[in-house]
């Protein structure tokens, strides 16, 4: 949204209140957050409901909104993997689209652009293609209801002669240069995990003696590391697929600028990140030793100390994607974006990422 | 008036102070293994307890009363021991040493000063009264009559009594009954006056019990027979002495004058039942003053149940035969996480219905919140953690044996163990600060709770909390922290058993505020407890009442079950008093609608004064 509004152009903004907040103040302060208030004359809001007959929103405003609508960005979804959520996923992810479908139907837009996942390929894929999903084995719901989005869409589009392209991040991080991200989940949450246990740890040491500490054979070493044996079982032998905000933001840029009809791009990565370089990086940034990566082996039956188990439970939703080999297909994306690549995780953009999510307590006091 | 309730603790004045107590009888009880007031206990007036004493100053600082003779005995034998404010902090984070020293101060000046005691009034009647009990156990002194004289409900008006009067036998009351018949004196049996609702409160004489205080264990037939002035804590803790365990209410509650008026209840009424479940037999002085026994059989029937609001009082109670229960030894309690109340409502009738657990009860954020922590504005940000970090609006209380856990745990529902209970009660003030908790709701999402079950949780939990008695104390008064370390080292002030057993748990309930509580019998019909539990918090927002669900407890197979919902008030704002009264009764009459509508909803109103019912005739009728 920043960027499109830095460029010039005129969005109106579909969205919906959240908790007590109203469409008008989450914008209001992610303009702030970007620094772009004065660009909010380019923005219009309207709150709408997707599972409503014309969003619910009245006829004529209706009306008005088709007629000024040149082009769709369908980036709203639930990201949650919850197998127990499976049921709102859906709704929002796929039951919602057929109001905004027919919105872009009624308003005879130019493009419909939809942001989904790279991950729609399936589980069991090696190479994933920049094509439209047959799979029937995902790893969580999310993965499986964008997939089903695809589909939908591309279905009616073609049905009702709309262009449209569909946008495939990998995993996606904080801005490279800034590290600066509104979001805090996948490559974070097992550094923020990571980072929580050990001041469990820190606390038991500096506060209690490192009673506890020391039953697991955690310490403080000479140079102020904490050692904290850490077993990270993983699955198979993989790593992470993951871009920078920046990087999805400037090729999806090019892409709506220069978008072909039908076109599927995966937003990844070449150069993968293995989780042994992030756990490196951990070790000279938060100044935690002892994390051991593990793979092939399930971690059912081994003897686990308490960090192990409780970070254990805290990264299951993202094992698969922490050891990943799929390959990503790029070939319309290299196209349209002159070969624009994301560039390698250094520790660089790992500290700058890092701090920020720190300094805004991994999103908790981001506003 | 001006409106006190939500300044802070320590800047309150003693007068501030004297107008916030609770009127909860704590005081009278050694709950905490401190000691009790020693001149209560020697004199037994109310007004000789903290709970008077403060009652008195409210009363000279606003120049209701004089300085009387027993108003300078009542200030005098405060010897500011302090046990009040280990009691009053624990529940209520008051002071009332201040208030004494006030008191105190109060009269000591006026004497200085040259002021005029007011001498007792010569009486006939008092003289006839004071034949029957003896000169020390009866009064009108305008000191005494006055803390006798109100509670802190919000739906009765304040009277003051003519006469106060102390018997110590079944034989006194009776000639007492004839005396005031023969008068035409209106007279009103007073147990703790804990009812809040004004039933013990009227003019003419006041017939306080406490020095009744029999116990008579008669083991090999489970049963132990009381005088009307013994508290549930007392007998409890008798009755644990000897491996046994009664069906308590409030721990300040009198036996008999709680099952007179409404009947016990407890969590453990899932077990024990209500109502005539609790006793074997009970003696009464009728209206005349004749004696009679539940089991003759020319008695009236008290073992039925008239659907009447307000019924009138059958007679007085002077003893009851409270049932006895067996105890294991292998007991323990643990916390049931749930995240809706339909699915705890769920788990409590499927344990009531397969005799799963000793008691039950489901409570809210607001009743754990304020029990765990020591201070009010703790337990603010405790209710925020449990509701946003943990994600746990309801939890269910279970106190059952091994093999009721065992089946809890088999029927794949995670808790919060005794162990994990006391990390979270005594490392309460690492919880506020712990920033890990904002990835233990991210592991609810695909199994509610599921961090319950990583094995080594409570290792985790007591490394990252560190939990202690001294911790505990760092939040409360620096004078009284000593006493609370203490306090919280010894084993049953963390033991949800006993905290159980002995209703601590809701003790501090009314902390921020006094409350009014609704309380209905009913189905376990989700439908039905979710609406009524709507319409109640509709009431009261439309009347800018605070409010919070209270408790649900299965009973009777969990064919029933008691919900209380609360409504807290400001007692020392009139305006607020006013609007809860008409919250009140708006209550009432949408709790009528329903017992019409249903015919299976009774609400509390109708079973005042009829405690000695039959559950069946009660419920079922």
């Amino acid at each position: 949204m920043a960027s499109m509004l830095s460029e010039g152009y005129r969005l109106v903004v579909l969205g919906r209140s959240y908790k007590e907040e109203t469409l008008k103040q989450r914008i209001s302060k992610l303009l702030q957050w970007f620094g772009i208030e004065e660009l909010v004359g380019q923005l219009e809001l309207v709150e709408i409901d997707f599972l409503k007959p014309m969003l619910g929103i009245p006829e004529e405003e209706y009306k008005n909104l088709c007629t000024n609508t040149e082009q769709i960005i369908h980036c709203a979804s639930d990201t949650s993997f919850s197998e127990r959520k499976r049921d709102l996923v859906f709704k929002s992810n796929v039951n919602s689209l057929e109001g905004i479908l027919e919105f872009a139907a009624n308003a005879g837009v130019t493009f419909f652009h939809y942001i989904s996942t790279a991950y729609v390929a399936g589980a069991n894929v090696t190479v994933c293609k920049e094509c439209l999903s047959s799979s029937a084995d995902f790893l969580n719901v999310y993965e499986e209801s964008k997939a089903m989005a695809e589909n939908i869409i591309a279905a009616f589009c073609k049905k009702n002669f709309i262009p449209f392209t569909v946008i495939r991040p990998s995993v996606v991080y904080g801005d490279s240069h800034t590290g600066r991200s509104l979001r805090f989940n996948a490559l974070y949450f097992p550094i923020q995990s990571v980072k929580y246990i050990s001041e469990i740890y820190l606390n038991d040491i500096k506060n209690n003696a490192g009673k506890k500490s020391k039953q697991y054979g955690i310490f403080l070493d000479e140079e102020g590391f904490l050692f904290l044996p850490l077993r990270i079982f993983l699955p198979k032998e993989g790593a992470l697929n993951i871009i920078p905000v920046d990087y999805f933001v400037n090729a999806t840029m090019k892409i709506i600028a220069n978008p072909s009809p039908g076109g599927i791009y995966h937003l990844t990565n070449n150069s993968l990140t293995k989780l042994e370089m992030v756990s490196v990086y951990n070790e000279q940034f938060m100044k935690i030793k002892g994390v051991e990566i593990i793979y092939g082996r399930s971690a059912d039956n081994v003897l686990r100390n308490p960090a192990e188990e409780l970070f254990d439970r805290f990264i299951e939703p993202y094992r698969s994607y922490l050891s990943d080999n799929r390959v990503f297909e790029r070939t319309n994306t290299d196209l349209v974006t002159d070969n624009l690549q994301p560039p390698e995780f250094t520790y660089e953009i790992y500290k700058n990422c890092m701090k920020y999510a720190i300094s805004v307590n991994w999103g908790q006091s981001i506003f | 008036m001006k409106n006190t309730a939500n300044k802070p603790e320590n800047e309150k004045g003693p007068y501030e102070t004297a107008r916030n107590c609770r009127h909860y009888a704590m005081c009278k009880i050694d709950f905490l293994g401190s000691g009790v007031c020693e001149s209560g206990l020697e004199k037994h007036f109310v007004s000789y307890y903290p709970q008077g004493r403060m009652i008195l100053y409210e009363a000279l600082a606003e120049k209701k009363i004089s300085i009387t003779e027993k108003c300078v005995e009542i200030a005098d034998s405060c010897n500011l021991c302090g046990k009040c404010d280990y009691q009053c902090y624990f529940l209520n984070e008051m002071r009332p040493t201040k208030v004494m020293e006030a008191l105190k101060k109060h009269v000591g000046t006026f004497i200085a000063n040259g002021g005029k005691v007011k001498p007792a009034k010569d009486d006939k009647i008092l003289s006839e009264i004071k034949k029957i009990v003896g000169d020390n156990w009866a009064t009108n002194d305008e000191a005494i009559l006055i803390t006798y004289s109100h509670d802190l409900s919000p739906i009765s008006e304040p009277k003051t009594p003519d006469y106060v009067v102390m018997p110590y036998t079944k034989e006194e009351i009776a000639s007492l009954v004839k005396l005031f018949n023969k008068n035409k004196i209106p007279y009103t049996l007073r147990g703790n006056g804990q009812n809040l609702l004004g039933f013990a409160i009227n003019e003419g004489a006041i017939i306080d019990v406490n020095r009744m205080k029999t116990i008579e264990f008669d083991e090999k037939n489970w049963l132990v027979k009381v005088g009307p002035g013994v508290a549930a804590f007392d007998l409890q803790k008798q009755a644990s002495e000897r491996g046994f365990r009664i069906n308590a209410s409030e721990p300040a509650a009198l036996l008999c004058a709680n099952i007179m008026c409404s009947g016990i209840m407890s969590t453990f009424s899932t077990t024990y039942g209500i109502n005539a479940d609790n006793f074997i037999d009970a003696e009464f002085i009728d209206k005349e003053g004749s004696f009679f026994s539940l089991n003759d059989t020319s008695s009236p029937n008290l073992y039925s149940y008239k659907n009447l609001q307000h019924k009138s009082s059958p007679g007085i109670c002077v003893s009851a035969s409270i049932k006895l229960h067996p105890v294991t030894n292998d007991e323990s309690g643990i916390l049931v996480p749930f995240q809706t109340l339909d699915s705890a409502l769920d788990f409590i009738k499927d344990c009531s219905v397969r005799h799963i657990g000793l008691a039950l009860g489901i409570v809210g954020t607001e009743y754990i919140s304020v029990f765990l922590s020591p201070t009010k504005k703790s337990a603010a940000e405790v209710k925020d953690i449990f509701l946003n970090k943990l994600g746990i609006p309801y939890l269910v209380v279970v106190i059952g044996d091994k093999f009721a856990i065992r089946t809890i745990s088999e029927m794949g529902f995670p808790f919060f163990d005794q162990r994990l209970f006391n990390a979270l009660y005594l490392g309460l003030p690492s919880l506020k600060s712990a920033e890990w908790l904002n990835l233990i709701k991210e592991l609810s999402d695909d199994e509610p709770y599921s961090y319950l079950r990583i094995k080594s949780f409570a290792d985790l939990l007591e490394t990252a909390l560190a939990p202690s008695p001294a911790l505990y104390s760092q939040e409360i008064d620096p004078e009284l922290r000593p006493f609370f370390e203490k306090l919280f080292s010894r084993e049953e002030m963390t033991n949800l058993v006993w905290l159980n057993m002995n209703r601590i748990m809701s003790t501090k309930l009314g902390r921020r505020k006094p409350f009014l509580p609704v309380l209905i019998y009913l189905p376990i019909d989700n439908v039905l407890v979710n609406e009524l539990n709507d319409k109640f918090r509709l009431i009261a927002d439309k009347y800018h009442i605070d409010n919070d669900f209270g408790f649900i407890t299965p009973i009777d197979n969990g064919k029933r079950c008691i919900f209380e919902y609360d409504y807290f008030f400001d007692h020392t704002n009139p305006e607020e008093i006013n609007r809860i009264r008409q919250a009140a009764t708006e209550v009432n009459i949408l709790v009528d609608e329903y017992s019409k509508k249903t015919g299976t909803v009774k609400g509390h109103p109708y079973v005042l004064y009829q405690g000695f019912s039959r559950k069946e005739n009660l419920l079922y009728s």
